[in-house]
């Protein structure tokens, strides 16, 4: 019965062994003591089954010791010996080049024959003549670098060169996993190392296949399915926060339309009109100068007129009132004169009176002197004389001065009498009274000449005497010259009174002939009046006609200057509008508005039609044209308006439309889109559903990959949970959910597939996908975990448990097959498990035994190595145990012998045993 | 055992250590990218904290913190009262028919710490907390890394299983405990349940 498979191994002066051969078609106990060299002859399969340097893995030896170790000279050898399928049996082999303990590998058809290494003499062959000594013994033998190599024995694709054998030793079923296999191969050779963490990573590039390969950055499928929607929702919000500006801009847009149409017309006629407009000023200027000299001129002649009437009039009126004066002397002195007769009576009267004052004049001039009052004073004097004589007279002896004259000396009466006056001397006796002695005291006191009164002193000397004591006869003789006297002055008074009278009639004499002079001077003037009346009415009559015509004609006069005057005053009234119409022309002829650019292509912007057909006269220009410019303002004012808003609309997020061509495009875009809101945000909610879905199908790739591992972790679990394990009643891996995650596509999915089958889209019905809180959270943590990790992959999803159950006992679940149970049955764990994993790689229509190793053998007890034994071989493996004492549940027990400094285990050694029952040895 | 560790290739080792030595939970859920640190240079890490006589444990289903063995008594007494906040958190959910395993979906918010409040008045009030206190221990839970905040409301974080475990123990026991009561009622020969209570 040929078994296909591994059969020897065979180390010729290598790793201390001088000649080694190993059974490998069945289990094997090593035996030996410890540091004696099973590990060492075990790793040797490493350079023939690992190759790649990098992999090889021999503990804590380095790899130049290693190689020296394995490789001392150019005649130390690694043979193996295979059965393979295809080919028969062959021989791969790995030889010293001697050389910095260099290696290389060679293989050839044939069994392996220890001898055909050997010389007659002796000595092993050297490298440098192995394959023509091979030829010799009839091997035709291919020599490989270590990648070459590999590539024959894993299958890989290579270009096929010789008619060289198939050397293929493990066909796999997928070539891609000769670097996994080669990794659980390492590892299965080393089982101790199999960690949880490699596990987890080998059945994943097991399982690689049926898994989608995709390392999903979900943030940026997310991002790539929502873009869309995302940027038509900004654009949506910031169309509807700013709706109100829309609308103010939509109003100024149409108004901008209107204005535009406007102006294209009147640009044109503004331009016909300013053509016009000079010809038709200056013409008109022309003819209003012409006019305001010719009533100028008439003017003037007027004034000259209205002057000289004025003169005349002046005139007329002196005149009639020097005749209006004359009639009025005329009647005065007709009324004073209406009793005279004639002029010869007035003549007669004149006369009379002439005659009268020359005979008054005649009387005065032979009157003389004293006049009537002079006259008077002396009668006065003359009187009052009288009456003191007579006095005298009756007092003639009972008065002062005899009484003082009787008793007093001639010397005291002539002093008394100096001081007394005459009356005073002559008063009767009743009205004084003399004190005699105290009158002689006081003359006493007193010198002759003087006399003292009181406190007066006067001197008497020159005063005359007041009294002079006359006799009766004397006095009456006085009394009769005093009385005569007072008779011529009585006369005298009377003539000069009437002198007097005399005097006054020459004057009024004098005056009266005056008067009558005058009066017929005056009689003569009414006489010349009288002869001229007739003559002077006739030119009254005239004169006061001749006015009355003037007054009219000055009449007439003013009120036709009046009407010149406002008819010159409109002229030039009108020509100040011309001028002012002109300068205001000139002035926005050169500030025109619409020169800037967009004006002159106005019309190809868009407008509306203008229809208003407005009348355009000349005249009217200036104002036109002010409100063609003041239209060109507005529309500068709108085109700044919407200029502005549209930034202002950029600023707020709403861009969608500012790489229109052209403003008004954008403007009328966002106009019709802000008219389309509702329906725009249907539509949003429509792209947003259709975006979860398209998120999804990435999703569900990833939840997919994970059913499937699922599944396949099953199909694992049924292949080692196949045989038991220890004293464990399970044993089984499973991929246990991170259930944040799972759950997070769960919820996306169910939202994709809830508007996927929604049979409405109607806004309303349904809570709008855009602001859905469970679908927010759920795509928050695949983002954030996605960003963790760089991107989403299927073994993010689930975590390896290794689920162990003992009899009797619940199953138990450990993140670490490590801590899962004893060391023995963890090793068991970790073999099974490796080996499941070779063999779920290998092609199952290639069946080939190859081998594992198993150090530190005696942790397991023979129940539990009998039954690896059995599952090793159902995965197609045979076990190599190595351990110091013999195990009794293998087919072969080879020792090793030691002699001569070198090991030896020769085929003599091997002790076969057969199995007695099935049941094992406890 | 490879015994240098290269310290450049943990470039948030001290953003780590702070966090747990301050006694939080590092969740996979709230800090993913500190997890995926974590995660990918675990051996590193748990050798490195190990060095430095910390020993950090890792949970499979997303959350690690520091093992501590000596717990100061206050923070023992606020363990403590999270215990209890959790529990009758739990206890409450679980009579409303929630799962308990699905304890991150659920929105713990005023309204729900009154129904729970209401439910475990006597207990709590025993323990001095009210509807205030047990929010300010959600802030507490929150440093150290059992729950985090949302506008309003709390997310308990996977670390809360640290707690869950526990009561699910305990209520199985319980049901154990009762049904084997129930049984002795019935049967009268299953009386050696002393040992448990
Ligand atoms: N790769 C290597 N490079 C150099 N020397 C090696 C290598 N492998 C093994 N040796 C040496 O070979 C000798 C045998 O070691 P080996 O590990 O094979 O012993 P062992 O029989 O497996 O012992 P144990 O029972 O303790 O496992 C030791 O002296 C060891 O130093
Ligand atoms: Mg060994």
């Amino acid at each position: 019965m040929i078994r296909y498979g591994f059969q020897r191994l065979v180390l010729l002066g290598s790793a201390g062994y001088q000649r080694a051969e190993l059974p490998l078609d069945d289990a094997v106990s090593l035996i030996a003591p410890n540091n004696t060299g099973k590990t060492s002859l075990i790793n040797a399969l490493q350079f023939l089954l690992i190759i790649n340097k990098q992999r090889m893995d021999f503990g804590s030896h380095d790899d130049s010791k290693t190689r020296r170790f394995y490789f001392p000279n150019n005649s130390a050898y690694i043979l193996l010996e295979i059965t393979l399928p295809q080919t028969g049996t062959v021989v791969f082999g790995c030889v010293g080049k001697g050389v910095s303990y260099d290696y290389e590998y060679f293989a050839y058809k044939g069994d392996l024959v220890v001898e055909d290494y050997r010389l007659p003499e002796g000595h092993l062959v050297q490298q440098p003549q192995l394959i023509s000594h091979l030829a010799t013994r009839g091997r035709s033998v291919y020599r490989y670098d270590a990648s070459e190599f590999a590539k024959r024995i894993y299958g890989g694709r290579l270009n096929e060169r010789r008619s060289e054998p198939d050397f293929t030793v493990f066909k796999l079923e997928n070539s891609n996993d000769a670097q996994v296999f080669q990794q659980v191969l390492t590892r299965t050779l080393r089982l101790d190392k199999l960690a949880s963490a490699d596990v987890k990573k080998h059945l994943l590039q097991i399982f690689r296949r049926d898994l989608p390969d995709r390392n999903i950055n979900f943030k940026q499928v997310w991002d790539e399915a929502f873009h869309d929607v995302n940027a038509d929702r900004a654009q949506y919000e910031a169309a509807n926060s700013q709706l109100a500006l829309i609308q103010k801009m939509e109003s100024f847009y149409e108004q901008r339309l209107s204005l535009r149409g406007k102006l294209v017309v009147w640009q044109t006629r503004v331009n016909e009109a300013l053509s016009q407009w000079q010809d038709y000023y200056h013409q008109q200027i022309t003819s209003l100068t012409e006019q305001e000299q010719m009533l100028e001129a008439q003017q003037k002649q007027q004034t000259e007129r209205i002057k000289q009437l004025t003169r005349s009039q002046g005139d007329l009126e002196r005149t009639i009132e020097q005749l209006e004066k004359e009639n009025r002397e005329q009647t005065q002195l007709q009324s004073r004169f209406s009793l005279v007769s004639s002029r010869a009576v007035m003549e007669l009267q004149l006369d009379a009176i002439k005659r009268e004052l020359y005979r008054v004049s005649a009387v005065l001039q032979q009157a003389d002197g004293r006049t009537v009052a002079a006259i008077e004073r002396a009668l006065s004097r003359q009187k009052q004389h009288l009456d003191t004589l007579k006095q005298q007279k009756k007092n003639l002896d009972d008065n002062l001065y005899r009484s003082l004259g009787e008793q007093l000396s001639a010397e005291e009466l002539d002093r008394l009498n100096r001081v007394l006056s005459e009356q005073a001397m002559v008063l009767s006796s009743e009205h004084f009274r003399v004190d005699l002695t105290e009158l002689k005291r006081v003359l006493a006191t007193a010198t002759a000449d003087r006399v003292e009164l009181g406190g007066l002193s006067l001197s008497v000397a020159r005063l005359q005497p007041g009294h002079k004591q006359l006799t009766e006869a004397a006095l009456d003789e006085q009394i009769a010259d005093t009385e005569r006297e007072l008779i011529g002055l009585e006369a005298q008074l009377a003539a000069a009174q009437s002198m007097e009278a005399t005097r006054h009639r020459k004057q009024s004499l004098e005056n009266e002939v005056q008067e009558a002079q005058q009066a017929l001077a005056d009689y003569d003037r009414l006489q010349s009046l009288l002869e001229s009346a007739p003559e002077r009415e006739l030119a009254f009559q005239a004169r006061t006609q001749e006015l009355h015509q003037l007054n009219d004609e000055l009449e007439r006069f003013s009120e036709h200057t009046e009407a010149l005057r406002l008819q010159r005053e409109q002229v030039i009234d009108r020509q100040k509008q011309l001028q002012d119409q002109n300068g205001r022309i000139d002035r926005l002829r050169n500030n025109r508005l619409d020169l800037t650019e967009e004006f002159s292509y106005l019309k190809a912007l868009p407008h509306h039609p203008w229809m208003a057909e407005e009348v355009w006269p000349l005249d009217e220009l200036a104002n036109n044209m002010r409100t063609f410019q003041q239209d060109c303002q507005a529309l500068n004012q709108f085109n700044s308006e919407l200029k502005a808003g549209i930034r202002e609309l950029h600023a707020g997020g709403l861009t969608r439309f500012q790489y229109s061509e052209v403003e008004d495009q954008e403007l009328k875009r966002i106009i019709e889109f802000s008219h389309q809101l509702p329906q725009e945000r249907e539509a949003l909610e429509k792209k947003a559903r259709s975006a979860v879905v398209n998120v999804t199908a990435s999703l569900r790739e990833l939840r997919n990959g994970l059913l499937t591992f699922q599944s396949k972790m099953r199909e694992f679990n049924r292949l080692i949970g196949h045989r038991r394990l220890s004293d464990l009643k399970t044993f089984k891996i499973e991929a246990e959910d991170e259930s944040h995650l799972v759950e997070a596509i769960n919820v996306l999915i169910a939202k994709a597939e809830q508007v996927e089958t929604g049979d409405s889209f109607e806004l309303f019905n349904q809570e709008s996908v855009l602001d859905d809180t469970a679908l927010d959270r759920a795509k928050q943590i695949l983002i954030d975990e996605g960003n963790a990790r760089h991107g989403l992959k299927v073994d993010d999803l689930f975590r390896l448990v290794f689920v162990v159950a003992k009899f009797d006992q619940e199953a138990e679940t450990f993140q670490d097959i490590d801590s899962a149970a004893s060391n023995g049955t963890v090793l068991m764990a970790k073999l099974v498990t490796g080996l499941a994993m070779l063999h779920l790689m290998q092609d199952k229509r290639h069946k080939l035994h190859a081998i594992c190793y198993l150090d530190e053998a005696l942790a397991l007890d023979g129940r539990n190595q009998a039954s690896l034994i059995e599952t090793a071989h159902e995965f197609g493996f045979s076990l190599i145990f190595a351990s110091p004492a013999p195990l009794t549940t293998v087919r072969y027990c080879v020792p090793i012998h030691h002699s001569d400094g070198a090991n030896h285990i020769s085929r003599d050694s091997w002790q076969m045993l057969e199995p007695l029952n099935s049941e094992g040895i406890r | 055992m490879s015994t240098d560790i290269d310290l450049q290739q943990l470039p948030r080792l001290s953003e780590l250590f702070k966090l747990f030595n301050a006694g939080k939970h590092l969740n996979r859920l709230s800090d993913p990218s500190l997890w995926v640190e974590l995660e990918q240079s675990l051996p590193a890490y748990t050798e490195l904290f190990k060095a430095l006589g910390y020993e950090l444990c890792v949970d499979g289903r997303g959350f690690a913190w520091f093992h501590n063995e000596e717990v100061s008594p206050s923070v023992s007494g606020q363990s403590r009262q999270l215990a209890l906040l959790f529990m009758v958190i739990f206890d409450t959910q679980a009579d409303a028919g929630y799962s308990l395993q699905r304890f991150s979906e659920w929105r713990v918010d005023r309204k729900l710490i009154e129904v729970v409040f209401e439910q475990h008045q006597e207990l709590l009030i025993a323990e001095g907390l009210e509807v205030d206190e047990l929010l300010a221990l959600l802030a507490k839970a929150e440093t150290f890394g059992f729950a985090r905040q949302h506008v309003d409301y709390w997310e308990l974080l996977p670390a809360v299983c640290r707690y869950l475990d526990h009561f699910e123990a305990l209520a199985d026991h319980l049901r154990e405990q009762g049904a084997e009561q129930d049984s002795g009622e019935d049967e009268d020969d299953m009386s050696d349940t002393g040992g448990v209570s």
